[in-house]
């Protein structure tokens, strides 16, 4: 329970403490993310024009790419938005549980979208025999997907540490302990995604590959069994009990990180046509 | 009262008309992103000029982009200090894109290398 829902009503968009009366965390996000505007723009362009060129017998991009998973990855990325948008919107109220749980769910969405992208790099290279140095096409694709990427999975750890942050006890003697208990938290999100995603794409290979399920869960057996350990341990982590030093007061630090996230979902939001859906127009 | 309602009250929103207004913006919002998403797919497969589709996409992806932007981004509610901030950022990222795209035309960008000379 956030020992700050009672402490009375904050304005999250205006701070007369400073001279601009922004918030200086809130400043230096959208001044983050207008350089990072540019750095996209760069990567953009260059994929633009180097994607004209590809060498004799490289893939046609159209066989390559799969519009559905795609089109699936933007809408769980949409949907990751939508999720932070309420999670900030119920800090802004003071509502600790009910942000935890937004967290979470942006948290999955994102796993989702990058397990997504594991898969397709996978994909591509090991099916299409598109790698980092075969073309152009290739080198400017992955640098412009690879680094979107980067920045999903940056704003997933951003997310979980703030989802372990939130259980900071307002109770100062209980501190110590809880840093000892927040590093067992971060080691098992850790072990959770790792095995987990890693299970996953050996289903995805059992499935593609058109083997029985039995073969799956007798080569995968160790994977599953420590991403079951993980997801475990993070629920058996989560039970909070008594007061937390968490609330409308960090209302600031969940809209920056959410800022960050609604960034990243701009950022697809252009990639998606301009990378993806092009190509099956211009070849068409 | 229990200490279960005693917890649920202390998170009322002190706000509430106005979060529960958020919320139902929010949700609003992310059906019609998704529809737009739909759109987005469908226009690839209409049998119409490319300069039409490429537009129409073009204008969805500024559509969506904007409104996420503007309302999940809460620039809505902020300053109009971040917006100019945010824009100055777009402004010279649009500048980049169109000064290397205008500067490398497909015929400049020709790699070279024993691969491309087999084209």
């Amino acid at each position: 329970m956030s020992s700050h829902a009672a402490a009375g009503h904050i304005d999250h968009h205006h701070d007369a403490t400073t001279t601009t009366g922004i918030p200086n965390k809130k400043l230096f996000m959208w001044a983050f993310l207008a350089s990072d505007c540019m750095f996209f723009g760069a990567l953009i362009s260059t994929h633009l024009i180097y994607r004209l060129h590809p060498p004799a017998g490289s893939p046609d991009p159209r066989d390559l790419f799969s519009i559905e998973l795609t089109s699936g990855s933007t809408f769980v990325l949409l949907m990751s938005s939508l999720l932070m948008a309420l999670a900030v919107n119920s800090i802004q109220q003071g509502a600790v549980r009910t942000t935890r749980k937004y967290l979470l769910g942006t948290v999955i969405f994102g796993l989702i979208f990058l397990l997504g992208q594991v898969y397709e790099f996978n994909h591509f290279v090991h099916h299409g025999g598109l790698t980092l140095s075969s073309s152009l096409f290739g080198s400017t694709f992955y640098t412009l997907t690879g680094t979107h990427g980067c920045h999903v999975a940056i704003g997933v750890l951003w997310l979980v540490l703030m989802y372990i942050r939130s259980f900071k006890p307002a109770d100062a003697e209980s501190r110590p302990s809880w840093l000892w208990k927040s590093l067992l938290h971060i080691v098992a999100w850790a072990v959770a995604v790792v095995f987990t995603m890693w299970s996953l794409m050996d289903l995805t290979h059992v499935l593609e590959a058109g083997e029985p399920l039995s073969t799956f869960f007798s080569h995968s057996f160790i994977h599953i069994a420590l991403g079951l350990v993980g997801i475990g341990g993070i629920f058996a982590l989560s039970r909070s009990s008594g007061p937390v030093e968490f609330g409308e007061a960090n209302a600031i630090d969940v809209e920056s990180m959410g800022l960050y996230w609604h960034f990243v979902d701009i950022v697809w939001i252009v990639i998606f046509p301009v990378v993806y859906l092009l190509e099956y127009i211009l070849q068409a | 009262m229990s200490a279960h309602a005693h917890a649920a009250s202390a998170e009322l929103p002190l706000d509430s008309h106005s979060s529960e207004g958020k919320f139902h913006l929010f949700v609003q919002l992310a059906m019609i992103l998704s529809i737009i998403t739909g759109g987005e797919l469908l226009i690839i497969y209409l049998p119409i000029a490319h300069w039409i589709i490429i537009t129409g996409l073009m204008f969805m992806s500024a559509v969506k982009f904007v409104a996420v932007v503007y309302i999940f981004m809460h620039l809505k509610w902020d300053k109009a200090f971040n917006t100019i901030l945010f824009c100055i950022g777009l402004a010279v990222a649009g500048g980049t894109m169109w000064a290397l795209l205008t500067i490398f035309s497909a015929h400049d960008s020709m790699p070279v290398g024993q691969a491309y000379e087999q084209l």
